[in-house]
This record gives C-alpha cells, structure tokens and sequence, in this order.
C-alpha cells in the first residue's frame, strides 16, 4: 500500500516537473526518447535472441506509452511510421538499408502503422476521458468547498439571529419588567399622596420616592432607546410627521414632569413635515428640556424654538441659565460620547440623556449642536432632514 | 352623584391594578379589579360596569379579543386602553375597533382619572341627545355651527377650507374620543380619496394656526402623538 502510495507520489511530481516544460518540446522529447528506448532494446534483444519478430512489439508498446504520454494523435501516429522504418532499417533482412523486396514486408509496416494509429485514438479517448474526470472532480470540489462556505454564513446568520432574539428578549424583559414596578411605584406614591392621610414629614419622603421612580423611568426609556438605536438591524420606525405635534407632546410631558418650571414652545411659520421616529425624536426633546429644567438654574425662560434653515428642520432649546462649560461645548461639539466625568456628579444623567439625543439625531441624519447664547444660557440644537415633497 | 359610577380594571399586573383601584375609590368610583380577560368578562357581566379599563396585555386572552367581545354587546360601555409605548399599531387598532381612549404606561394617576372623567361625561351627553343631530357644537369660546358652516372664536368668524371644516366638525361630534388618522381620512375624503396622511396633517397644522393654537397648550384640539386627534371637551 505504501509502496503504491510511494509509486503514485513519484509519478505525480515527475508529472508535474514534466508539465514545466511547454508541450510542443515535451512532446518532442517524449516521442524521441522512447523510440531511443525501443530502439536499444531491441538492439539488445536481437544481440540475444538474434530474430526480428520481437522488435516490432517493442516499438507498437514504445508508440502507446508515447500517444498516452503526448497530446494529441500527431506524436504517436509520427513515432509509428518513424518505428516502421527504423524497424525495417535496423532490424530486419537486409540490416542497415531500406528493403521493400520481400513479399511480406508491405503488409507488416502497413499493419503496425494501423495498430498504432488505433492504438492512438484509444489512447486519445482515455485521456479526454480523464480529462473530463480530472474537470468533473474540480467542479465537484468547487461546489463542495462554496457549499462548506455556505453552511458557515448560514450558520453565522443563525447564531446572530440567535443572539438578537436573545437581545431582544432582554429588552422586551427589561422593558416590561421594570417599566411595571416604576409605573406601580410611581402610581402608588401619587396615590397616597393625594389620599391626604399622610404627614408631612411623610409626605416629603413620598414625594422624593415618586420623584425617583420617575427619573428612572425616563432612564429605563433612554436605555431601551439607545439599545434600539445601536442595534443596526433594526431599523427606525420612520414616519412623516409635523415637527410641531412631537414638540408640543414633548413640552407637555415635560411640564407634566416638572409642573414648577415654565416650559415654552414658539412655533416656525413654516409647517414642517418630515420623515422621523416620532417617539425618538420626541425623547430628544424631553431630555434637551429636562436638561434645562435641571441643570440651567432657570426656571422661566426654558424655550422650545422650532424653525426652518434651507432644507433642515431645526430644533433648539434654549435658557438663561448658567450656561455650559466650555469642555462640555466642545465635547458635544467634537460628537464622541459626553462621559460622565465631563458632565459631573452634580448633573446626574446628564451624560446619558445627551449621548441618547447625540445617537437618536445621528440615526436620521441630523446633525446636533451646543452652544452658549452671547446673551446668558445655553443654547441645544439640532436638525433634521427634510426632504422636498410635493406641493398639493 | 347619587350612586357611585362602577369601574371595570382588567389588568394582570397585581401592583398597577392595585393602585388603580386605589386611585379609583379616592375619587368617588366604584373599583371592581379582574387579572384575566375571562375573570374580566365574567365581572363585566355580572356587574354591567359603567366604564372599562382594559389591558391589552393579558396572561389569557388577546385584550383586543376581549375588546371585541364588549363591542359585540348592544349596550354601549366606554372602553379606555392601557398598554405598552412601544405597540402603536396595537393602540391603533383597538381605537378604530371602538375603544374610546388610551392611557400609555407608564401614565401618571391624574392623566387616568382626567380620561376617565372625559369619556363618561362623553357617554353621558351621548345618552341624553341619543338619536338627537346636533348642529352646534360648543368647545370653550369656540363654536362650531355645522348647519350654518361656521366657526366662531370668541367674537370673530374664522374662515377655513372646506375640508378643513370637515375636519373640525368630525372632531367635534366626536369631542372627547380619539380619532385615528384613518378614522379622519376616511370621513373627510371618503374611503377611495385616495388621500395621504400629509394632507390630513398640513390641514391639521393650518387649522391651528388659524385657531392660534400651540401644541403645547391645546385649547380645542389635543395632538395623540402617532394615532390621530381629539377635540377636548367643554
């Protein structure tokens, strides 16, 4: 087994060494080095057994291997008829000279060159037959390695789609799990303390429970967001809306939040109709606004402005507060995430609710912006695209 | 009040329905809590409640399964939607099955109980001008007069587009119920207008600008965010 093993290694790399060679002096070689063969062995043979009968079946094997080992039918039809004369020159009655006088030697030369020649086309047909093998198995290997491939990135498709059910399962728990408690939290604290049963000194502490439970609602909805936004698979829940609605909602839910803050919404003349994720666009709003109810230090002057700039809808929050320090401007301005250091233990959350606004603006194509008015505060913008529709 | 008003609470959350029915006895109604959609029905029956609270996420049936069995009834109870942010599409099909409003959570008690209010003081006036074609519809200093086809803002007349009248008289004989943006469109243009959701919407936005009203405070028309609209109630 090994041997053959052996044996069919040395064939393949003197095939391949052989192959290095262009075909045309290949096949030249090949076709002269075995009529060399033949003719020596049976120079030897004659030496030994003194007839000529076996010369002839040497050169017929000397024209197979060549027409097995050339391309084409050319090398073993021209090394028969080669063999033919060199047979009646060499080794046969009168040696060393061509003789056609004996009766029988036209027939044998001719029937030699007819057996080569069927030899040589039944060699053809093996090769081109091989051929044809040696094609058929690269194409079989050819689908079965795309196949392999195939199975891999299906298999990989499988374990991300695993994995963003997986996620999304999380979120969904997240979502229900938390957001219930918060809501019955929230709810409960409301409703003792308008029951009126509870002290004052209680009703404080109640107070800070429901405020808490609240914050964290918000922070449970900034989280789930982000999540969303992040998970570029799923794709935005894009729909036309009027800009003003989504402002006018995200206004009343902030002063429902914090009914001792003035929170005014000044509308653009223009209607701005565009496409969004209204409940998206709606949480950068109420994070903008609750920013300024909670880290401006104004309580009066908190405003909404909605304009049109060429082909953008823009949005801005603006106050009179204190302003922004110029690491925070420039940290939003440069677009990476504001992390927590920049904006402080005093403004909690506030890291977290402007990289929510930076990724949900960033996701509709928007562009956001922060800044100090010259004239005190701190002014929030962004922008969204709005694409031309057409008139009614 | 002679007899308190019963109140339906088909919620599945312990803690929530708990505090509902909580806020609910606070404020002068009569709490009646189911945790399945069956228990609900079964309560609904045997109690005939004068309001519903429903939710659309519940452990056994589907709440707009529910819902459309309460609609399948020949009386008419007012049927307010409790569920989840994220779910439109849901919150939009139990109002155009004949839900009559929604509440999102997490909702705060105050927004619940002033819903509340609205859809019983809207079924109330239901009963007493049952079968009765108003022609006058009266929202703070605004009146919409249908037969005359005019409206009137404190003293002045405004003058609006054919469909944007057709809009606000939708609205307001409806005042106090949600309507979807299908609902509109469908009632204003007809089923094979072929109209867009813009169009509705700009009209929407030139009303308010004739009316002078901000979304932010609405006097007479209240924005559902990604559903449709509502005309507030006197």
């Amino acid at each position: 087994m090994s041997f053959f093993r052996r044996f069919s290694a040395l064939y393949q790399w003197l095939y391949t060494q052989f192959h290095r060679i262009p075909s045309v002096p290949r096949n030249v070689l090949i076709t002269g080095g075995f009529l060399c063969g033949a003719y020596f062995i049976s120079d030897i043979l004659m030496g030994h057994t003194g007839g000529e009968n076996n010369s002839a079946l040497v050169f017929v094997l000397a024209v197979v291997l060549i027409s097995l080992l050339t391309s084409g039918y050319r090398y073993g039809i021209l090394a028969s008829i080669i063999g033919t004369f060199c047979i009646n020159y060499y080794f046969m009655v009168p040696y060393s000279q061509f003789s056609l006088s004996y009766a029988g030697y036209p027939v044998a030369m001719l029937s030699m060159v007819a057996i080569s020649c069927v030899v040589c086309a039944l060699t053809a047909r093996v090769k081109l037959q091989a051929a044809e093998a040696v094609s058929r198995e690269k194409k079989a290997k050819a689908l079965y390695q795309l196949n392999e491939r195939l199975n891999q990135e299906k298999a990989d498709i499988q374990l991300q789609s695993a994995r963003e059910t997986i996620r999304g399962n999380i979120l969904r728990a997240v979502s229900h799990d938390l957001r219930t408690p918060l809501t019955s939290i929230s709810g409960s604290a409301a409703v003792l303390l308008a029951s009126g049963e509870i002290s004052e000194k209680n009703a404080a502490m109640l107070k800070d429970i429901k405020a808490d439970a609240d914050d964290l609602i918000v922070m449970v909805e900034n989280l789930l967001s982000v999540t969303r936004i992040q998970d570029s698979t799923i794709p935005l829940k894009k729909r036309e809306e009027v800009l003003e609605e989504v402002a006018g909602d995200a206004v009343l839910t902030t002063r429902r939040r914090f009914p001792d803050f003035q929170v005014e919404l000044v509308l653009s003349e223009d209607i701005l109709y565009l496409p969004m994720d209204p409940m998206l666009i709606k949480q950068v709003m109420v994070n903008l606004l609750e920013n300024a109810v909670r880290h401006s230090g104004d309580r009066e002057h908190i405003t909404l402005h909605l304009y049109r700039q060429d082909n953008w809808a823009v949005a801005e929050v603006r106050d009179r507060g204190t302003g922004l320090s110029p690491e925070l401007c420039q940290a939003i301005q440069s677009g990476r995430p504001i992390s927590r250091d920049l904006s402080g233990d005093t403004t909690r959350g506030m890291g977290i609710g402007l990289s929510v606004c930076q990724s949900i603006i960033k996701a509709h194509g928007g562009f956001f912006a922060a800044g100090n008015n010259p004239e005190g505060g701190a002014v929030f913008r962004f922008g969204l695209p709005m694409e031309d529709f057409p008139n009614e | 009040m002679s007899e308190k008003r019963t109140i339906l609470v088909i919620e599945d959350e312990h803690a929530i329905s708990n505090f509902i029915c909580r806020a609910l006895s606070a404020n002068d109604y009569k709490p009646l809590a189911a945790a399945s959609g069956k228990e609900g029905l079964s309560l609904f029956f045997s109690h005939g409640p004068d309001l519903v609270l429903l939710d659309l996420g519940l452990p056994d049936l589907d709440g707009l399964e529910v819902l459309s069995q309460l609609r399948g009834l020949p009386q008419e109870v007012p049927v307010i939607i409790i569920s989840a942010r994220d779910r439109e599409s849901e919150k939009v099909k139990a109002l155009d099955m004949g839900a009559d409003d929604y509440v999102v959570k997490p909702f705060g008690v105050s927004e619940l109980l002033a819903r509340i209010r609205s859809s019983l003081r809207r079924f109330d006036r239901l009963k007493v001008n049952q079968g009765i074609q108003r022609d006058v519809y009266q929202v703070k200093d605004l009146t919409v007069d249908i037969a005359k086809h005019q409206v009137i803002q404190g003293e002045d007349e405004i003058h609006f587009t054919q469909n944007e009248f057709k809009i606000l008289e939708l609205l307001a004989i409806h005042a106090g119920k949600v309507l979807t943006y299908d609902f509109i469109l469908e009632h204003v243009w007809g089923p094979y207008g072929g109209s867009s959701n813009q169009i509705l919407r700009v009209n929407m936005a030139n009303i308010r600008r004739k009316l002078k009203e901000n979304p932010s405070a609405p006097r007479y028309i209240y924005t559902e965010l990604g559903i449709g609209y509502r005309m507030l109630e006197d």
